[in-house]
């Protein structure tokens, strides 16, 4: 053991990692960017606006409720409307003019415990869950307050899906878009790079070869794998195969065994436009890093931001209103949504916030597809 | 896909003017910042020749054959290669191209490889590639990853990618580095070969042992030709038997005393 060479070494690690600002400067911004962000999006996250759309079926003796309702949530900042009946007020939460509906029933003070509806959208169950904790506590309290010995049973309808529905129905379809839009945009900027650093990206264009060529190609073939491992992907989450119990082992399940309202095909869809922006956003940031290792390093700065800003994790209703703009410039945001669409409220290409998301998607991947284009000759000065 | 934005010119069906030169320069210049990497160069090469251009590392070289296919824009000056301004997309696949690193993929196969740079060529000849691979004598291999090949072996590979389209005008920057003897004479065996069934061929080098099998050689030093004639005259004309010295006195480091 000599000190000499041990000392050698360690100066010669601080000299390289030193030089290397990126990995330098990741070191300290990526966990600052991140814990930051987290601490940020729990702390300020904001309860989205309640809009409530009240539903008197029970008539004039309903309306002294109605009133005090009312008054007590406009009190508590939510805005309140009515609706003539529940379906207008259903029409109403799809239209997004109202967030969740209170059902007053016909048998409203006639003796019997009545039972109140809440309908909510259900396209996202913890953004609905905070809504009707909120509501549930205040009917409850108003109607004890106003002196009603029949206390109301509460029950919970949603618009899309069911009340009880699987919290995996709506996370694994975002976890599903993740991991396509992570693993095909490491797979691609690590092949970029390779093509850039090994000199074939060089000799290649010193071929009749065009730059958008070069973009498709790269879309196509990735852009395969990406649908391969979506489709593995969507087998496993929708499929349930039932092994039986083998003498000592007991039976389990292979496959999430998610039921998926609408068609496996759309969400196919949503997802291999996503994965195809990926791709070229791959062959962008290959532009900025000189080693696989710094295209790695952008994970924390370019897809962990759209990891917690993107609905996946975090309600995007419940994010702190500063950062709403920024979800909107997020692929991933997009991708979750239509996803949750299909998966959840069964929608078609006839839908229109579908068809939004398949749109602006497609969009993304034709946008970063020019940059990509641009990108491809600029060292080649 | 036409959506370059270099200018294409798309008749190259038209060969270069009868007894036109194949390569010529007009004045180039390329400026990296405050640096002239190629300072104000003009030569017009003939078909069916070698050519060396010879000049030690960073002199400018390999900057003026990228200039030469119009794979950098020149600052001022310009370029044609069989009579078509460069750059022009459609006219590279009438020009082959071996570069200093390797340039080819490790994943894919001897074959795979030059099928590949084939079809970017836009090749549709199907023995191409296997009269590529023989010229190179690589015919054995043609399965073999081209990963687990040895140096030699992929700077043979290098130069079947750039001449499986048959080009009429071939740049090679520093074909022979890391390459050993024998190698290097079954190279300028095939590069000779190739002169003489009409391919004009640029050959970069530092080394200076190389240009006598040059019909002609082109001395770089700081982006600038400093001195142009065959080995013989150059040698005569600096008043040395030496290359190297002949070198240093056109560029003014030493007077060469007599």
């Amino acid at each position: 053991m000599s000190l000499r060479r041990v000392v050698a070494l360690f100066r010669r690690v601080v000299l390289e990692i030193r030089r290397d600002r990126p990995s330098l400067a990741l070191l300290f911004v990526a966990p600052i960017l991140i814990t930051g962000l987290v601490a940020f999006i729990l702390r300020e996250g904001q309860t989205p606006t309640v809009q409530v759309a009240i539903v008197n079926e029970a008539g004039p003796p309903g309306a002294p409720l109605v009133a005090i309702l009312t008054r007590s949530l406009e009190e508590q900042g939510a805005s309140v409307s009515s609706a003539v009946n529940e379906p207008s007020a259903r029409q109403m939460i799809s239209a997004g003019t109202a967030t969740i509906a209170i059902v007053l029933p016909a048998n409203l003070g006639t003796g019997a415990g009545p039972t109140i509806t809440l309908v909510t959208n259900g396209l996202d169950p913890s953004s609905d869950a905070g809504q009707l904790g909120f509501l549930q506590k205040m009917v409850l309290g108003v109607i004890a307050s106003a002196g009603g010995t029949h206390l109301p049973t509460i029950v919970h309808a949603t618009l899309y899906g069911s009340p009880t529905v699987d919290p995996v129905a709506t996370f694994a379809p975002a976890i599903l878009g993740f991991f396509a839009y992570f693993f095909v945009y490491i797979l691609t900027g690590v092949s970029f790079l390779r093509e850039r650093t090994g000199g074939t990206l060089e000799r290649l264009m010193a071929t009749p070869v065009a730059r958008g060529e070069i973009v498709l190609g790269y879309t196509l073939g990735f852009g395969l794998f990406a649908t391969i491992q979506v489709g593995v992907l969507m087998l496993w989450a929708l499929g349930a195969l039932h092994v039986p119990a083998i003498g000592p082992l007991a039976g389990f399940t292979i496959g999430l065994g998610i039921t998926v309202a609408g068609s496996p095909l759309i969400a196919f869809l949503v997802v291999v436009l996503l994965a195809v922006g990926a791709v070229s956003l791959g062959i962008f940031l290959s532009t900025f890093a000189r080693t696989e290792l710094q295209i790695i390093q952008f994970i924390p700065i370019v897809l962990a931001p759209q990891f917690l800003l993107s609905g996946v994790l975090f309600p995007v209703s419940g994010l702190p209103a500063v950062l709403q703009p920024l979800v909107h410039v997020m692929p991933l945001a997009y991708a979750v949504d239509g996803l949750r669409q299909v998966f959840v409220r069964g929608a078609d290409l006839g839908v229109g916030a579908l068809q939004a998301d398949v749109a602006i998607l497609a969009l993304i991947a034709v946008f970063f597809g020019g940059i990509a284009t641009l990108t491809i000759r600029r060292e080649v000065a | 896909m036409s959506t370059s934005p270099v200018p294409i010119d798309t008749d190259t069906s038209a060969g270069p003017p009868a007894g036109g030169p194949a390569v010529q320069a007009i004045g180039l210049v390329k400026t990296f910042g405050p640096i002239r990497a190629v300072d104000d160069v003009s030569f017009a090469l003939d078909p069916g020749r070698i050519y060396g251009l010879l000049g030690p590392n960073g002199s400018g070289k390999t900057t003026l054959i990228r200039l030469l296919m119009g794979m950098a824009r020149a600052s001022a000056g310009r370029a044609e290669v069989l009579g078509v301004a460069m750059p022009s997309r459609p006219n590279l696949s009438r020009i082959g191209y071996m570069t200093q690193s390797d340039g080819i993929y490790s994943a894919l196969t001897v074959a795979e490889n030059t099928a590949f740079f084939a079809a970017a060529y836009g090749v549709r000849d199907g023995s191409a590639v296997a009269d590529a691979l023989a010229i190179v004598d690589l015919g054995d291999r043609r399965d073999s990853p081209a990963g687990t090949l040895s140096g030699g072996l992929r700077r043979r590979l290098s130069l079947a990618c750039a001449l499986v389209h048959r080009p009429a005008v071939l740049f090679l920057d520093e074909p022979t580095v890391g390459v050993d003897p024998l190698l290097r004479m079954q190279f300028w065996a095939h590069f000779r070969a190739l002169a003489q069934a009409g391919t004009t061929i640029v050959v970069s080098s530092h080394v200076m042992d190389e240009a006598d099998r040059c019909d002609e050689l082109l001395f770089v030093r700081s982006g600038k030709v400093i001195a142009r004639g065959n080995g013989q005259e150059l040698r005569l004309r600096a008043g040395t038997d030496d290359l190297e010295q002949a070198f240093l006195q056109f560029g003014g480091d030493v007077a060469v005393t007599r």
